[in-house]
């Protein structure tokens, strides 16, 4: 790290910290009460699971009947969990790359709460049996309008930040989050009118609840994730990202090939054959945008390898990505004409949404909290025993849940084809790829309570004091989050 | 890269399949034209797909329920899936007791009635679209009417006889129980509303108006004939009942 200390620095210094300052409140807020939701999210995936091999599970809690508690799951994971996490990975970055104070912490703080409060209004309502009923878009009609107004007062500033930003160099992850604060509403909004406000086809509007589920991935919390991982990679290390060509590719693929994902779910329904065609040359294609980024941000890191073994930040956010290219590899080999037949309706698509939604977005936003939380605080975490567990039991479940998912899928599918089998025989075949989700996500529990309480315990400011980072591994001589005695990285190594 | 161009860029690369994949197929999958009947055919006229029961209702309910996590209701064509050739999901087939094949796929007119098609995410359980159908099939003659048998396999999956085959009371069902939809009341008497399912000396069982509505739905997924004959043109069985015979 070659830092020279001059005024210019120091400022930037200042400029940093007051940043930080501005956005305490509102990013600590909302990555404590995501890492509650997604511990209700886990709990809730937990039972959801176990419904599926133990029917009687849980009997009598009709709140938590099979199906109710599987939309509750997903809702918690995506609502409660990913989009504030996304929130404050967001408008903590688009500051801090924009060089600008946050003027509306107030403001979004109190949106933060009233989304919140929507969220918990919304899964109460699907446990209750009073949700819409619509598959992929579970939460209630009323709540839609609710969020969104929330996610316009929480984000509009990240937008007027960039605007009113000094001229100068637009960096990568600022492209990302730009489209992600984009297509969000232009998805949300458009799924929830044709959905529930237009009274139209019966067939199109699960169509389009598919597709809106399928873009809040590839349009917001992709964007999102690579936007983190492409701040953090050269920012830990200190090296510049390796090549703006192949970063500009792999944006550019990504926004041209992620907006047709979706409808590969209405496969031989009677919608217009093109649609669940062009669904899933969308998802065999996010293949490419997956390989150039992968191959950008590991080149990126690659001469400075062994901080992944030290920093807890790059290597989440490097598993992450890595994570990103095994999903783009799973994502071609599932939908191929011969292999669609058998995973569309089978447990597949679910561990593909996991390792979405808990593996490629969760690792990088699991690494950015890492980076931005004793930033925002002044404090460092308490223990890297901690951080190393959260990970070990993360990845290792997260592996199980996506295994089991997808060759349990695998096999139910071709139970279901091969009409020599009675329809019993499939029945029984994914009932034990099912035990194995079920104590992946027991795994993937233990890893997130212990994270919450890492966190909780951060945000009462019971933080380390100390000016040396908390890393994985003794560290020598340096260490890869500046030199000692300064909490922030100096310079803009992300270019 | 300017601002401009970036701009310009994002609005192409969504706006073109926002148009194409949401927006055209929408509006023209909204106002799908009426098919006639075929010259000569026995029934002239329009075809109406025709569905009793409590649709509207049973469908939310349905949706609300979350079976669709666990059953689906659609029939692929063979291109996509061999659906079609699965013991009686796509209807039934000639013989034993049923006098014509009415196996055929799903289509457009099988929603009817319905705000979302429950086209469904897993078959974790046997596909839907024809259940009423079975059910209303295997159950002529019985004492229970199907209705009645939907109840009591909503109630306790494993409690009730195979509506196939009645002899065997061991049903060894995987589908979780949705007894919430149920109150347990005190019985004094015969007991003449409740279901025939044993809940205990003195009490009885009977459906919340959710799971009648629900019942009434799912015995009225009958979609391999919707109540009156296909026209040739949306017909791909050919040993389907046709209608200009």
């Amino acid at each position: 790290m070659s830092e020279t200390n001059s005024t210019a620095d120091a400022q930037g210094i200042a400029l940093r910290a007051s940043i930080d300052r501005s956005l305490r409140h509102p990013v600590m807020f909302f990555f404590t009460s995501a890492s509650v939701w997604l511990a209700v999210a886990i709990i809730f995936g937990l039972i959801a699971s176990a419904k599926k091999h133990s029917p009687d599970f849980l009997n009598g809690w009709s709140w938590f009947d099979a199906g109710k508690i599987d939309a509750a799951h997903m809702s918690a994971l995506i609502y409660g969990w990913g989009i504030q996490a996304a929130f404050g990975v967001i408008i903590w970055l688009m500051a801090r790359l924009s060089r600008k104070e946050c003027t509306a912490s107030g403001t979004i703080l109190w949106a933060g709460h009233v989304w919140n409060a929507a969220v918990f209004y919304g899964i109460f309502k699907i446990m209750l049996g009073a949700g819409s009923g619509i598959q992929f878009m579970e939460l209630p009609s009323e709540v839609w309008p609710v969020l969104l107004v929330c996610y316009g007062m929480i984000t509009i500033w990240s937008l007027i930040q960039f605007q009113v930003r000094d001229a100068g160099h637009v960096y990568i992850s600022q492209w990302y989050l730009l489209a992600a604060l984009l297509w969000f509403p232009w998805i949300t909004i458009t799924s929830w009118v044709m959905v529930f406000v237009f009274d139209g086809d019966a067939l199109m509007a699960t169509g389009i609840a598919s597709w809106y589920k399928a873009t809040l991935f590839s349009l917001f919390f992709l964007p999102t994730a690579l936007a983190s991982a492409y701040y953090l990679a050269p920012k830990v290390t200190g090296r510049p990202v390796y090549s703006y060509n192949i970063a500009l590719f792999g944006f550019w693929s990504l926004a041209f090939f992620g907006p047709w994902a979706g409808m590969q779910k209405m496969m031989g329904a009677p919608v217009p054959q093109f649609l669940p065609y062009a669904g899933a040359a969308s998802m065999i294609l996010i293949l490419i945008p997956a390989i150039s980024v992968g191959y950008n941000i590991i080149r990126t890191i690659l001469s400075k390898g062994e901080l992944v073994a030290q920093s807890p930040s790059l290597r989440f956010s490097i598993s992450g990505v890595i994570l990103f290219v095994i999903f783009g590899v799973l994502s071609f080999f599932l939908h191929l004409v011969a292999t669609i037949r058998l995973t569309q309706f089978s447990f597949s698509g679910y561990g593909l949404d996991i390792l979405g939604i808990y593996g490629v977005f969760s690792f990088c936003a699991f690494g950015a909290i890492y980076f931005i939380v004793p930033r925002v605080t002044r404090r460092e975490w308490l223990s890297r025993r901690l951080i190393k567990w959260h990970f070990l039991f993360s990845i290792y479940a997260l592996g199980t849940v996506v295994f089991c998912a997808i060759i349990g899928g695998f096999s139910q599918g071709q139970g279901i084809e091969d009409l020599t089998q009675p329809y019993d025989t499939m029945a029984s075949r994914s009932q034990q790829f099912a035990w194995g989700v079920t104590i992946a996500w027991a795994f993937v529990l233990v890893a997130n309570l212990l994270f919450c309480l890492h966190l909780l315990l951060m945000w009462a400011r019971l933080g380390r004091r100390s000016s040396h980072p908390t890393l994985l591994k003794e560290d020598h001589a340096g260490s890869p989050h500046g030199p000692e005695g300064e909490i922030d990285n100096y310079g803009s190594a992300s270019a | 890269m300017t601002f401009k161009a970036f701009l310009i860029g994002l609005l192409g690369t969504f706006g073109l399949p926002w148009l194409l994949v949401i927006v055209i197929p929408y509006s023209t999958q909204r106002t799908q034209k009426p098919v006639e009947y075929e010259e000569g055919a026995k029934v002239s006229g329009v075809y109406m797909p025709k569905r009793d029961g409590r649709i509207t209702e049973g469908s939310v309910v349905y949706g609300q329920e979350g079976c669709y996590y666990c059953h689906t209701q659609v029939i692929r064509p063979t291109y996509a899936g061999n659906d079609v050739h699965r013991d009686e999901w796509a209807g039934l087939r000639k013989g034993n007791g049923v006098d014509e094949d009415t196996r055929r796929e799903t289509l457009p007119g099988d929603f009817e009635q319905e705000k979302t098609a429950h086209i469904g995410i897993s078959r974790v359980g046997p596909d839907l679209s024809n259940f009423g159908r079975r059910v209303t099939h295997y159950l002529k003659g019985s004492d229970t009417n199907p209705e009645e048998w939907v109840l009591m396999h909503l109630y306790n999956p494993k409690g009730v006889f195979r509506y196939d085959s009645p002899d065997e009371k061991a049903y060894d069902s995987t589908c979780p129980t949705k007894a919430g939809m149920f109150d347990e009341i005190n019985v004094y008497g015969a007991g003449g509303r409740t279901l025939p399912v044993d809940a205990g000396q003195g009490k009885g069982v009977i459906p919340n108006d959710r799971a009648r509505a629900l019942a009434s739905y799912l015995v009225s997924l009958k979609k391999d004939t919707l109540g009156n004959p296909l026209p040739k043109s949306l017909n791909y069985n050919p040993k389907a009942p046709v209608a200009n015979e």
